[in-house]
């Protein structure tokens, strides 16, 4: 099955949900509900907020996101928002400012 | 790590409700509803069904649709197709085997003194 990938001229303003790999280059803005994994890759802009089994960010994303498996914020990435779940990954030279809740 | 591709692809397993706008190629084989405006071709596939006003350079329909479609230059509606909704575009084709419920509006050259 071929990956959704939403690219990099494409801007979406609403909601996207679905139950497989979604890899974002372009802009999304609104709500994401997936129950696989995210990928938002360097050009990625994601103003949403997101649920999803594991999300990968190397671009920008603003929001509060919660995900059943893991989070990691890849070296570009950058992130303002709240992080729940139980694995959470943060690179050296990765951004982020807001809260992370690991079930502690 | 998937791999960058150039065209914007919408999965079976995705449903986008919202405004979608880009200048890219896209396809659909998921779900969309709302309002489509692309500045390229838009090809709707046969799991793909769109409930959304479309504004494209081209657009090809294997899926179903329903909506209003203004494409600059081409609409195809395929075999297996199946829309509702009023369509203008310079050149429209409807295949044998697709099905189109709506009006059709392209600019007919007439003979001289001839009123439509």
């Amino acid at each position: 099955m071929a990956n959704t990938i939403i690219g990099s001229t494409i801007v979406i303003d609403g909601e996207i949900t679905g139950n497989e790999p979604l890899v974002i280059q372009g802009t999304v803005k609104g709500r994401i509900a997936l129950q696989e994994s995210l990928f938002v890759e360097n050009s990625g802009v994601v103003e949403a907020d997101v649920t999803s089994e594991n999300i990968e960010i190397s671009g920008a994303v603003t929001g509060n996101i919660a995900a059943s498996e893991r989070v990691e914020i890849k070296s570009d990435g950058r992130m303002v928002g709240d992080i729940r779940s139980p694995r959470i990954l943060i690179a050296d030279g990765a951004h982020f400012k807001g809260h992370i809740d690991m079930d502690v | 790590m998937p791999t960058p591709q150039e065209t914007c692809v919408i999965g079976r397993g995705i449903r986008i409700d919202g405004r979608l706008t880009g200048d890219e190629d896209l396809i659909v084989e998921g779900h969309i509803e709302g309002t489509i405006t692309l500045n390229n071709h838009l090809v709707i596939e046969e799991t793909g069904t769109v409930v959304a006003n479309v504004e494209a350079v081209e657009l090809t329909i294997r899926g179903r649709l329903n909506g209003n479609i203004v494409a600059r230059e081409l609409i195809s509606i395929l075999a297996g197709a199946v829309v509702i909704g009023d369509i203008r575009a310079p050149r429209i084709l409807i295949e044998d085997g697709a099905r189109f419920k709506g009006n059709i509006e392209m600019d007919v050259p007439l003979p001289p003194g001839v009123q439509a």
